[in-house]
């Protein structure tokens, strides 16, 4: 049986995510997941007993151990050119401690 | 096309301009550009890569392609001011075979979408019918492609990012074998999941993209070591004795008339080339739980994918008293409301009471349905169905069922192929209202040069190939 998911509930996963929505957003969301869970109930029409999860679709090795070679460097101009605020070499983010 | 070009390319100049030209013509129709490159620098350096494979061919690339010092927005807010400071693999492997990027091409936001109705910039038109959706996520590429602009442009398919706009705009859209393109330097969504693609007009063509693009790089960890076949030279197009599975599930489950016909003509015309066709029926329960399984695993992988876009490091960024704040505000203000719901889905789906009974049983499913596709490739060479049930919905078009089996099934299945990493392709296969509809076919992993052949039988077949769309 699909509960309702309360907007206190969504609000708090939305939080878990570093973001907010608005009172009408959440809504248009409640009503929405209404759906997907119908749609997850979906998953467990299908026996998995005893199946592993399928992280990738190739579970062969394509990575090794390479030498610790400096490569694809970026320069301190580079690495900081998107960064809103920067100084002395840093990003500057609001003080921590006031 | 791309051969033609390559040909021309002392001509590279004015057929790159021609292309210019065209593009922002259209663009108050379709709205496919985000941001327009000035091409100039790339010309300049023509003649030194003026025997590429792509020599002078004006291309596109979709806006999560990052382009070292040009903005690359993946089409949302958050990175709206993003200019990157390198290029992604394919960007370098394409200009290394000559190849001149015109535009980067509107995307639904960060690729979560299947219409391309959720870009920061608007809506794409389809450029046969500009009241209806080019589809999505690589939407832009697939209506530059289609409306003549460029023959050809990057894509990138997680869930048939490619190959639904391939199929309602009436062009070649390639997901080749996971691992054969690198995704060093593509925004991501879902890293199990995500795969470079591209657009053409024909087979021909879509053979000499990924004889450009396919290749490993050690920079992507998924990135496959196999040897990449001559795959335009070896193109042949014959069907005699070719065994083709028709997906059952997916032709019982699509009521529109005009869509089985053209489909039905098409099995018609290639058992009449001496293919073998059988129907092949996978447990209906597997099909029916795809769309949650993709659900689950692209958004809880796509949470944590984009938790670096907070706006401190690089993007918009939103005042706040705090770095929790300033986060918290670029996030909420960055991302719109499609991608937010994205994220509570991913989420919900890792709350450590979801997670065994979501995502781990998710990617158990997952492997069943690899594993079903996997048995039944053991007796054909592909797995054929169209790719959609109908054409292009309408951009203000009535809401659907979402729970019926036309959605759930037929509008889903082409996820299998990001499931399972099998290379898939949807190619055009005949017209409802003066809009295209789209057949799909699969193969096995590794197995694009069979994928390839089957695609020119088809095209012989239909007799569809270089089509362009003149936008009214």
């Amino acid at each position: 049986m699909t509960e309702i998911k309360s907007k206190e509930y969504l609000r708090h996963l939305a939080h878990q995510c570093m973001f907010d929505c608005s009172d009408d957003e959440l809504d248009e969301i409640q009503e929405e997941f209404m759906i997907l869970e119908k749609q997850m109930e979906l998953l467990n029409q299908v026996d998995t007993e005893g199946v592993e999860p399928m992280v990738y679709p190739f579970e062969m090795e394509t990575t090794f151990l390479r030498m610790d070679e400096v490569v694809n460097v970026l320069s301190e101009e580079e690495a900081l050119a998107n960064a809103a605020k920067t100084k002395n070499g840093h990003i500057l983010v609001p003080k921590v401690v006031r | 096309m791309i051969e033609k070009l390559r040909n021309d390319v002392a001509h590279a100049k004015e057929n790159v301009q021609q292309a210019i030209d065209l593009a922002h013509k259209i663009q108050p129709k379709i709205n496919a550009v985000v941001t327009f490159v000035d091409p100039s620098e790339q010309l300049a350096h023509l003649d030194e890569v003026k025997n590429g494979l792509m020599a002078g061919v004006p291309i596109a690339l979709k806006d999560n392609v990052n382009t070292k010092g040009i903005r690359t927005t993946a089409s949302s807010k958050i990175l709206d001011n993003y200019v990157p400071v390198y290029n992604a693999h394919i960007v370098d492997l394409l200009k290394k075979q000559g190849a001149i990027y015109i535009a980067k091409a509107s995307m639904d936001e960060l690729a979560m979408g299947g219409s391309n109705l959720t870009a920061y910039t608007g809506p794409v038109a389809n450029p046969w019918d500009t009241t209806r959706m080019s589809g999505g996520s690589s939407g832009g590429s697939a209506a530059l492609v289609a409306s003549g602009v460029v023959p050809f442009a990057i894509g990138s398919d997680t869930g048939d990012s490619v190959r639904k706009p391939a199929a309602f705009c009436g062009v070649v859209g390639v997901k080749p074998t996971y691992g054969r393109i690198s995704r060093y330097g593509i925004i991501p969504y879902a890293s199990s999941l995500d795969h470079v693609g591209y657009f053409t007009r024909n087979v021909k063509d879509a053979c000499i993209g990924l004889e450009v693009l396919a290749g490993r790089d050690d920079r992507d960890m998924t990135s496959s070591n196999k040897e990449v076949p001559a795959f335009s030279s070896l193109l042949n197009a014959s069907l005699k004795g070719k065994k083709i599975g028709i997906i059952k599930n997916v032709t019982d489950a699509i009521k529109n008339e005009a869509t089985s016909k053209a489909f039905n003509e098409l099995i018609t015309k290639m058992k009449n080339e001496g293919a073998e066709i059988q129907e092949i029926e996978f447990d209906n329960a597997l099909l029916r739980a795809i769309l949650p399984t993709y659900y689950m695993i692209a958004n809880c992988e796509a949470t944590a994918n984009h938790s670096n876009l907070d706006g401190i490091r690089f993007g918009e960024q939103e005042m706040g008293d705090s770095t929790e704040e300033v986060m918290i505000n670029s996030r909420t203000k960055g991302f719109g409301l499609q991608v937010r719901k994205r994220f509570i889905t991913g989420s919900y789906g890792l709350f450590v009471e979801n997670q065994e009974k979501l995502f781990r049983k998710a990617q158990r499913v997952r492997r069943l349905i690899v594993e079903a596709m996997q048995k039944a490739l053991q007796d054909v060479d592909c797995l054929i169905a169209p790719a959609s049930s109908t054409i292009a919905p309408k951009i203000k078009g009535e809401k659907i069922d979402e729970l019926m089996d036309e959605y759930l099934v037929a509008e889903n299945f082409m996820v299998m192929g990001n499931f399972s990493g099998y290379p898939s392709m949807t190619l055009p296969m005949g017209f409802d209202q003066g809009c295209p509809l789209g057949v799909n076919i699969t193969c096995k992993a590794f197995d694009e040069e069979t994928m390839f052949n089957l695609g020119a039988g088809i095209e012989n077949c239909t007799g569809l190939h270089d089509l362009v769309a003149e936008v009214e």
